[in-house]
């Protein structure tokens, strides 16, 4: 489950990527725990409330809260009225979406005969490629992900 | 029509066969490539694929021709008016590509 609170500078189009299909049946019911704090700050902070709130709203943006999954379990009849609803949705969407032209082929040439009468790739050129393809080959196979820090962290809460 | 498609396409130096595909099917096919309809498909589906890559910014596709090079032989592929050319010439470069 994502979290209700967008950041100021978020332009509207990330907003609307992460904006759910189908609207939370019930917008007013408690977040999962901790995060419903913040409708409660009062209007007329201070600067420094201010302050606070945006750095907890990004810390709350940043945090998936596992200890809240699993009040959000659902019954599996939930599950699949969710997936019906998403897929009509999603049918309603995609028939407003304009049609994808069918992938015609460009054009290379406008003359073919010669283009494929021209000299063969010099053997050189190809051995060359083929150095260059095993060497990126080669980087992308020691790309991996360094975890320096816990997935999962305890909040200390006084 | 036919031969006007295929005239050029004899006279390429080393050919020993070629295919013009269309979106319906082969066209014209010679030599090693007579009816050769697997590779054609494998020709068709080669140059879709690399002619949807673009340089940035770029609208076309940066290339003229595809070389499918192999040992003995190169696939030479290029499209020209919706249709695909593939000529299937002798590759006289002895050195064996090692990777």
């Amino acid at each position: 489950m994502g979290c209700c609170y967008s950041s100021e500078n978020e332009t509207q189009e990330q907003r609307n990527e992460r904006k759910p299909l189908i609207p939370h049946p019930d917008p007013v019911s408690k977040p999962p725990n901790g995060t419903d704090w913040i409708t409660t700050v009062p209007s007329a902070r201070t600067d420094e409330q201010a302050l606070l709130t945006s750095i907890l709203t990004k810390t709350a943006q940043n945090i998936i809260d596992v200890s809240a999954a699993d009040s959000v379990m659902m019954e599996q009849h939930e599950y699949m009225d969710k997936a019906r609803q998403y897929s009509t949705k999603l049918a309603v969407l995609s028939n407003s979406l304009p049609q994808r032209k069918a992938l015609a082929l460009p054009s290379l040439t406008s003359q073919p005969h010669q283009v494929l009468a021209s000299d063969l790739v010099p053997y050189s050129d190809v051995q060359q490629i083929s150095k260059i393809a095993a060497y990126a080959y080669s980087a992308i196979s020691q790309i991996k992900v360094d975890a320096k820090e816990e997935l999962v962290v305890q909040f200390a809460i006084p | 029509m036919t031969a006007s498609l295929t005239a050029g396409l004899d006279r390429i130096q080393d050919q020993i066969g070629y295919l013009v595909i269309s979106e319906e099917g082969v066209l014209a096919s010679a030599g090693e490539l007579e009816n050769d309809e697997v590779t054609a498909g494998v020709m068709m589906q080669m140059v879709r694929t690399a002619s949807r890559f673009r340089l940035s910014g770029a609208a076309e596709p940066p290339f003229k021709r595809m070389s499918v090079i192999l040992e003995d032989f190169v696939y030479t592929v290029t499209v020209s008016g919706q249709k695909v050319f593939v000529v299937k010439r002798q590759n006289n470069q002895q050195e064996p590509i090692s990777v």
